[in-house]
């Protein structure tokens, strides 16, 4: 099939583990352009499960994890918690790319009997593992896309890949914050106090432009020949800074974090700190301490150099010291970036664009994902994809229309974007109008949608920092030059404000609607049950009528 | 009888009749040019297509649109949300936009301009029914009630007013012009309308079952099918009949929709859709404020008691009361149904609002008329106004709205029962006369 280059191969991740569990550490500092520096720190731990399960116990591997994924029958488990809006056309490729707030997808085992409920338990129990609002991800958020996500992992028949045992979902309105980071470090075998997560300080950590934590977990092979196999655990924490926010341009580890190394950790079996030393051209900066060793990339024809420390027991930092004078760089585009937004005015109609650039010399295959909440009603028959003034015609689609309450519409398209050109994608929507208890408490503030996810395998490595698929650590991804480079990247979440009742009104409301009913019950009554006869009329006046009333009542006093 | 139906026929080939249908054809050919006007040469189509009074969830041709596309590109469309038809009709209207060749807008004007003429036939089996009556009962009336009675003219002319009013009503135009599929519905009621008034009960039973698989509400005129052919037949056998022959063509159409649809998830998109009110959308009705601001303890009871409100509850003694005039207990249940069902369009309004010149014997007795008709202009202006307020210029809020649809549904009300009203002090005037005495005192008349 034309698109089959989309889906991922599955080849054999060679690990060889001799130990039961390993753990390593790395750090990944490269300055994006004059202003931000992004730091990535990746922690890996890798376990050869035993076969008593994953619940029995484990070295470093946090049990807690694989109690859950034994529970729920998982098979492979990505999260992302994040704040902030990766700047693809200005930082280029993230290690590993989130959309804004939270997100979450699951691959479940083909032996799952009800995926919706193991789905709606597992993501309740993340929900107290990261103190994040996973709880309210149930079956009507939840889609199951097709095309854009495969299993990273090994999976145990590598012919059936059946993606109704997916499950993704965002929680574009979640705002990241301490109480998810604390959870997140005590997963880690030295919880934060020594070694590379001694730096996770959440004073600094949030004064970032974007921060984004991961958590990756997938099913390794633990020998050549794959006859056992291990859990791979990947915790990663994305964080960009800013020269503004910092005050100088010149940065180190102490400047960022509040404090360098103290001390390694000693379950870590390595723990490393590379620097990215492209922007050295074009903002020459000098590193203040000389590195260990200085590796020579070579990645899908781009060249790049890195700086690589080793975290040893005295205490340590490394930053950097720029040489020149700021200087006005030119910022070159990465291959393929997207943006998305919402077009018409009013609460009644309106409409959902997604441009995506191709920035490439030749075409570009993409697959587009929207998960799109059932609150918008869509018309799939105004979904219009022009490159120019050309209609550009989807390679596939795939629709699955979203239903009010109950499930959200999914929507992926495979498209192939012409060289050098910009795809705009349109739909149109009607809005809902919601039972007065369904909106939240501030219903003016208006409802997410999440980001639009469009997973392209690029033909060249510039401005790509991510793994490859058979690597799990920042050293795997030196010299891996692979037939294609998948990046997916995350478009801004939007926010609609859905019309809103008065929600001050229930009683008024009940109480006027029941009026017009019964001004109909009223005179429908007396005609239908009553028919006319004449009456001699009473000519006295109200007075002499009540006189006469009173009149009967005193006589009846009387007697 | 055999002598009045005689001269009866020859009126009708008289010339005056025959300058009836000139200006029948003067009226059509009229109000299509507006409509095609309004269509294909204004700017306003898609400005009154999207607007909620003409467009509801269930009669949306937007929707409609959808559907088609995504029969078309595979995906079943009762699968989603979009859709409130029956899959006949969904294949009715792929028959007729792809096959037939025809634009939509025409085929639009084409169906609107059929129902006023059917329509106009309807009225004019009516009014020859009154006439007969008239003539029949006339040694009955009490003496100096002539002012009660139709006159030949009006006799002739009901129909034509008929015919105006359906065309050139505002309601029915927006209807009309904003691709309503009220249109198509409207124009399978004004067929079971004739079929019924001219007794073929194979036929009104026919179109009854389709009007019904349209819309569930139209179930209800069975019963006033029942009572015409058990007048018409003297005899319980054949009335049942009819009833039998429509739940049999009801059956079928069900049967017909199943295996287009091959799931049975059409059932639950459209009746269950009409029943239990999940879009909560404004309309023209009542349903959609008072379910939004209920209490979720609540709403099964109340979503219960407005159906039953909208559909049984006034059917049997209304029945029961007019009996004897099928097409005033028709015209009645209409109004009741366009008041209070689930997501009533202005083109439904349109049709019962054509319907009442048929009742011009009655205007004159009527008591509210001017207070009506200055509701009717009043919330047909104040309801764009108010709606584009509160979700354009974010100046005004729901209640606004609200209150319009609230005066709206007043007015019809208060025309509905001032109507029936009217029509059993007439019938009590035309046996007692119009004297209020009782001996020598003054006396006045009372329901009692």
């Amino acid at each position: 099939m034309h698109y089959a280059f989309i889906l991922l191969l599955f080849t054999f991740i060679e690990i060889c583990i001799s130990e039961e569990d390993v753990f390593t550490e790395e750090l990944l500092i490269k300055p994006l352009n004059a202003d931000n520096v992004y730091t990535h720190f990746h922690f890996t731990t890798k376990w050869n499960v035993p076969d008593s399960g994953f619940s029995s116990h484990s070295r470093i591997f946090p049990r807690i994890l694989g109690e859950i994924i034994e529970r729920y029958n998982v098979q492979e488990l990505h999260i992302g918690l994040t704040n902030g809006l990766w700047r693809y056309e200005k930082w280029g490729y993230p290690v590993v790319s989130a959309s804004p707030g939270g997100e979450i997808w699951t691959w479940f085992k083909p032996d799952t009997k009800d995926v919706d409920k193991n789905w709606k338990e597992l993501t309740n129990s993340l929900s107290g593992l990261l103190c994040a609002s996973f709880n309210f991800i149930d079956s009507t958020n939840t889609i199951s896309p097709e095309f854009s996500f495969r299993p990273q992992g090994i999976i145990d028949n590598s012919e059936k890949v059946n993606s109704s045992y997916l499950k993704y979902s965002s929680l574009p309105r979640e705002i990241v914050c301490t109480e998810n980071l604390t959870p997140w470090k005590k997963l880690l075998p030295c919880n934060a106090k020594t070694g590379l997560g001694s730096l996770l300080n959440s004073g600094y950590i949030h004064n970032t432009r974007y921060h984004s934590l991961g958590l990756h977990l997938r099913r390794i092979c633990t020998d050549k020949y794959c006859s056992h196999t291990g859990l791979e655990l990947q915790q990663t924490i994305s964080l960009v800074y800013d020269s503004k926010t910092l005050g100088t341009r010149n940065w180190s580890l102490i400047k960022f974090f509040g404090q360098g190394i103290l001390n390694s950790c000693d379950l870590a079996e390595s723990s490393t700190i590379y620097i990215d030393n492209k922007m050295n051209s074009s903002n020459p900066f000098r590193l203040t301490l000389k590195p260990d060793e200085v590796i020579t990339s070579i990645r899908g024809g781009t060249v790049s150099e890195f700086a690589k420390y080793n975290v040893g027991k005295t205490i340590f930092s490394v930053g950097v010291d720029y040489l020149t004078q700021k200087e006005v760089t030119i910022n070159q585009l990465p291959v393929l970036y997207a943006h998305q937004y919402l077009s018409g005015y009013g609460k009644e109609n309106g409409g959902l664009v997604l441009k995506i650039t191709n920035n490439h010399w030749s075409e570009l295959d993409v697959v587009v994902l929207q998960n799109i909440p059932w609150y918008l009603q869509l018309y799939l028959h105004t979904l219009k994809i022009t490159v120019g003034d050309k209609m550009l015609k989807p390679i596939k689609l795939k629709f699955k229309p979203g239903k009010l309450r109950t499930r959200y519409h999914h929507l992926e398209i495979l498209l192939r974007i012409p060289a050098k050109s910009v795809a705009t994608v349109s739909l149109n929507f009607d809005y809902t109008f919601l039972k007065w208890q369904e909106y939240p408490p501030d219903a003016n503030h208006g409802f997410y949608i999440g980001s639009a996810i469009i997973s392209c395998y690029l033909p060249l490595a510039r401005d790509f920092v991510g793994l490859p698929q058979d690597g799990s650590m920042i050293r795997d991804s030196f010299n891996a030059s692979r037939s294609g480079y998948l990046v997916q990247i995350r478009t801004e979440t939007l926010i609609v404000t859905l019309p809103t009742p008065d929600f001050s009104m229930p009683y008024n409301v009940i109480c006027l609607a029941c009026t017009v009913v019964a001004l109909a019950f009223g005179p429908l009554h007396n005609i239908t049950t009553k028919r006319f006869i004449l009456k001699v009329k009473d000519d006295r006046t109200l007075l002499d009528k009540i006189k006469a009333k009173l009149g009967i009542n005193l006589k009846k006093k009387e007697d | 009888m055999k002598g009045l139906e005689q001269k009866n026929h020859e009126n009708r080939n008289s010339p005056w009749i025959k300058c009836i249908y000139g200006r029948l054809a003067l009226l059509c050919l009229s109000a299509a040019a507006i409509r095609y006007w309004l269509i294909f040469f204004s700017k306003y189509q898609t400005t009154i297509a999207d607007h909620l009074e003409i467009s509801t969830p269930l009669n949306s041709w937007k929707r409609v649109k959808e559907g088609l596309y995504l029969y078309s590109i595979g995906i079943n469309p009762y699968d989603g949300d979009m859709l409130h038809e029956i899959p006949t009709s969904l294949f009715f209207y792929q028959y007729i936009t792809e096959k037939l060749g025809l634009s939509t807008g025409v085929i639009f004007i084409i169906s609107d301009i059929a129902t006023a003429i059917i329509l106009f036939l309807a009225t004019r089996h009516y009014m020859f029914l009154i006439y007969v009556e008239r003539e029949v009962n006339k040694d009955h009336y009490a003496k100096e009630t002539d002012e009660y009675l139709y006159t030949n003219m009006d006799l002739g002319k009901a129909p034509l007013y008929v015919a105006a009013t359906f065309l050139f009503n505002p309601y029915t135009i927006f209807n009309c012009v904003g691709f309503a599929t009220t249109v198509f519905y409207n124009c399978f009621l004004s067929m079971f309308l004739f079929m019924l008034l001219s007794r073929k009960a194979y036929m009104s039973s026919l179109f009854l079952s389709i009007c019904t698989s349209i819309s569930f509400y139209s179930i209800i005129l069975t019963v006033p099918m029942w009572l015409q052919f058990h007048k018409q037949f003297k005899g319980k056998l054949r009335a049942i009949l009819s009833v039998i022959f429509f739940v049999m063509n009801f059956a079928v159409l069900l049967f017909i929709g199943h295996r287009l649809d091959n799931t049975n998830a059409f059932f639950e998109n459209v009746y269950g859709f009409i029943l239990s009110v999940p879009d909560l959308k404004p309309n023209i009705g009542l349903f959609w404020y008072f379910f939004t601001e209920m209490f979720d303890h609540f709403r099964e009871l109340f979503i219960f008691s407005f159906q039953i409100n909208a559909t049984i509850l006034y059917l049997i003694p209304l029945a029961l009361k007019f009996r004897n005039d099928v097409f005033l207990l028709i015209t009645a249940l209409l109004y009741i149904l366009t008041i209070f069902k689930s997501y009533p369009c202005v083109g439904d309004v349109g049709l019962v609002i054509s319907l009442l010149p048929c009742f011009k014997h009655l205007f004159n007795y009527s008591q509210q008329q001017f207070l009506i008709f200055v509701i009717y202009l009043v919330t047909f202006c104040l309801g764009p106004i108010v709606w584009h307020l509160w979700i354009y210029s974010n100046s005004a809020n729901a209640n606004f709205y609200f209150g319009v649809t609230l005066a709206f549904a007043v007015a019809q009300i208060f025309l509905v029962t001032d109507i029936l009203f009217v029509y059993i002090k007439r019938e009590f005037c035309l046996h007692f006369g119009k004297k209020r005495k009782i001996g020598q005192k003054d006396a006045i008349l009372v329901l009692e």
